[in-house]
């Protein structure tokens, strides 16, 4: 049933949100709030770049590693799920599986070397891990439409595209954006362990915080970190119930 | 006029369906009827390729249907499943507009084709049109996917159990709306069924099926009356044989001169009802008016048991 009401954990998440972006824009005014967590007149917010550019293109590198694994992934459970790419099931699974279980610390360090300082190994390391949780819903997504509908699509004479982009693909979109959710929230989290490659991003804070023994640096890069991811698995989850329940299968549990 | 050809699958060594012969005719009903494992499916799903024969050919209207590319044989031949195969994101008529969306019907031709199988199938447009499948009772979703099927105007439609998720009483009731509307349509009918009595009330020839092989393929009367053997005996049923047998001839075809008291019987309605009447109402003969309610005569309860014994 489609409730119209504003539920309270709406209002609690624009509450954080409105909160979260206070104090990237005027981080200054919750210097009081922080300084309990300094020692010797520390700094209390932190003081060498600016928190608004650095959630920017932490943000940047997730979307953009994130939007690459996808476009990957998805692709890959297309192509297996065909007739055609059905042999090539198992040798995807495992390739995407070693790139889940490749610890990001070590495909940074390996990659530095090749890729050189910056954002180009995090990038690498945030796709790789993406690319599993991805993957494999979207496997599940289309290996496990009603047999009757997808039996329809071919009778009704669709080609196997027509069939794939109007029905399998809108039918295993939940699951997909499910895929998408764990790989946004994963990579955020991931991308902080990028700035001792030198990648600019929030992870810049929470070192600069352990490097001087300061613990507001490190609470608000953490907090920050933490919150957009939230905030972000909320977005998607939000987005991924839509598309349940226009499509009336597998309704989402409300969370 | 369809024509099934040697027609034959095989998986792994077993012959699913074996050396099917068939020929249909034009605008009539037929039904194949088996047990489930006859193959019968199968054989409705090799009409319109949504499985490849293993030999044989399938020709309609004399083309063979191995020639067409598969999609476009498809679009020409309309297609319902038991479990309707409704597409769930999509509305009731969206739905229903598919395949004349895949033949690139235009716009204004699609509504107007929607909204005349709507009401043909009974759903009323502006309550029903935006719904989607999953808000719809499960006798509304079955006509939605008939209806589906139909859209095109496909002169051939192929059924595939297409009332078996129904309770009996819309069982019955979809059953006789498809019979009503294929007499209007004209339109052939090839449809699968496990269920005897659904294929004698339905179907103007009857296709016995059992493992992989056609065992008989006769108009009701004739199965009923002659069964090859006695697997198409056993499908029958010994007990509700004459019954069966009854769902056929009208009461119209036993009214003799004379008179009765009570409530009239029409003359359309089929012995086995006025049989029914009869005994529930203690009579032994009726009054039978025609369908413009003239007195013809009277129906007794022997001449409706004449035509329930097995004919010589």
């Amino acid at each position: 049933m489609i409730r119209d009401t504003i539920r309270p954990g709406t209002i609690l998440r624009v509450l954080v949100l409105v909160a979260l972006i206070a104090f990237l824009v005027a981080p200054e005014r919750f210097a009081g709030l922080l300084a309990p967590l300094t020692t010797n007149n520390a700094p209390p917010i932190y003081n060498q770049g600016s928190l608004v550019d650095l959630t920017l293109s932490h943000l940047f590198t997730v979307a953009i590693s994130t939007l690459a694994a996808a476009v990957v992934a998805v692709s890959l459970a297309v192509f297996v799920t065909r007739p055609a790419g059905r042999e090539f099931l198992a040798l995807s699974r495992a390739v995407v599986n070693i790139g889940q279980t490749f610890p990001p610390v070590a495909v940074l360090a390996l990659s530095v070397p090749a890729m050189g300082f910056g954002e180009a190994p995090t990038r690498m390391a945030l796709f790789l891990y993406g690319l599993l949780p991805i993957f494999e819903n979207t496997l599940v997504g289309l290996s496990t439409l009603p047999p009757a509908v997808v039996e329809a699509a071919s009778a009704m004479g669709m080609t196997g595209r027509q069939r794939l982009l109007k029905v399998e693909l809108p039918l295993a979109m939940p699951l997909i954006l499910e895929g998408l959710r764990l790989s946004a929230v994963i990579g955020l989290a991931t991308a902080t362990i990028g700035s001792t490659v030198a990648a600019k991003g929030l992870g810049e804070v929470i070192i600069a915080g352990l490097l001087s023994n300061n613990l507001a640096f490190i609470v608000q890069g953490g907090v920050i970190t933490g919150v957009l991811a939230v905030l972000i698995s909320d977005g998607f989850q939000a987005v991924a119930r839509q598309a349940a329940k226009k499509s009336g299968t597998r309704p989402q549990t409300e969370t | 006029m369809i024509e099934l050809s040697h027609l034959t699958k095989v998986y792994g060594d077993i012959p699913v369906v074996n050396d099917v012969d068939m020929t249909i005719a034009t605008g009539t009903i037929t039904v194949i009827v088996g047990t489930s494992g006859s193959g019968k499916s199968t054989l409705l799903r090799m009409v319109n390729r949504l499985i490849e024969p293993t030999e044989g050919r399938v020709f309609i209207e004399g083309r063979d249907v191995s020639h067409l590319p598969a999609h476009e044989l498809r679009r020409s031949i309309g297609y319902a499943i038991q479990n309707h195969g409704l597409f769930p994101h999509w509305t009731v008529a969206r739905n229903i507009a598919t395949v004349p969306l895949l033949l690139g019907w235009d716009r204004e031709k699609v509504r107007a084709r929607v909204a005349e199988l709507m009401e043909l199938f009974q759903l009323d447009h502006d309550q029903f049109a935006d719904r989607y499948p999953h808000e719809l009772s499960g006798g509304q979703q079955q006509r939605v996917g008939v209806a589906r099927a139909m859209a095109a105007r496909p002169a051939l439609l192929l059924m595939d159990e297409p009332f078996g998720a129904l309770d009996p009483i819309i069982r019955a009731k979809a059953q006789a709306d498809l019979k009503a509307i294929q007499r209007r349509t004209g339109t052939t009918i090839l449809l699968v069924t496990h269920d005897m009595a659904e294929a004698i009330h339905l179907g103007d020839r009857i296709a016995v099926m059992d493992g992989g092989l056609l065992k008989q393929y006769a108009p009701a009367a004739d199965i009923l009356a002659r069964p090859a053997d006695a697997f198409v005996d056993d499908l029958i049923g010994v007990v509700d044989r004459p019954f069966h047998y009854l769902t056929l001839g009208t009461v119209g075809a036993a009214v003799e001169p004379g008179e009765a008291d009570g409530a009239p019987l029409n003359a359309d309605a089929s012995l086995y009802e006025g049989l029914g009447a009869l005994l529930w109402s203690g009579r032994k003969a009726a009054p039978v008016v025609d369908a413009a309610g003239r007195d013809v005569g009277r129906v007794s309860l022997d001449s409706i048991a004449e035509r329930a014994a097995r004919p010589t």
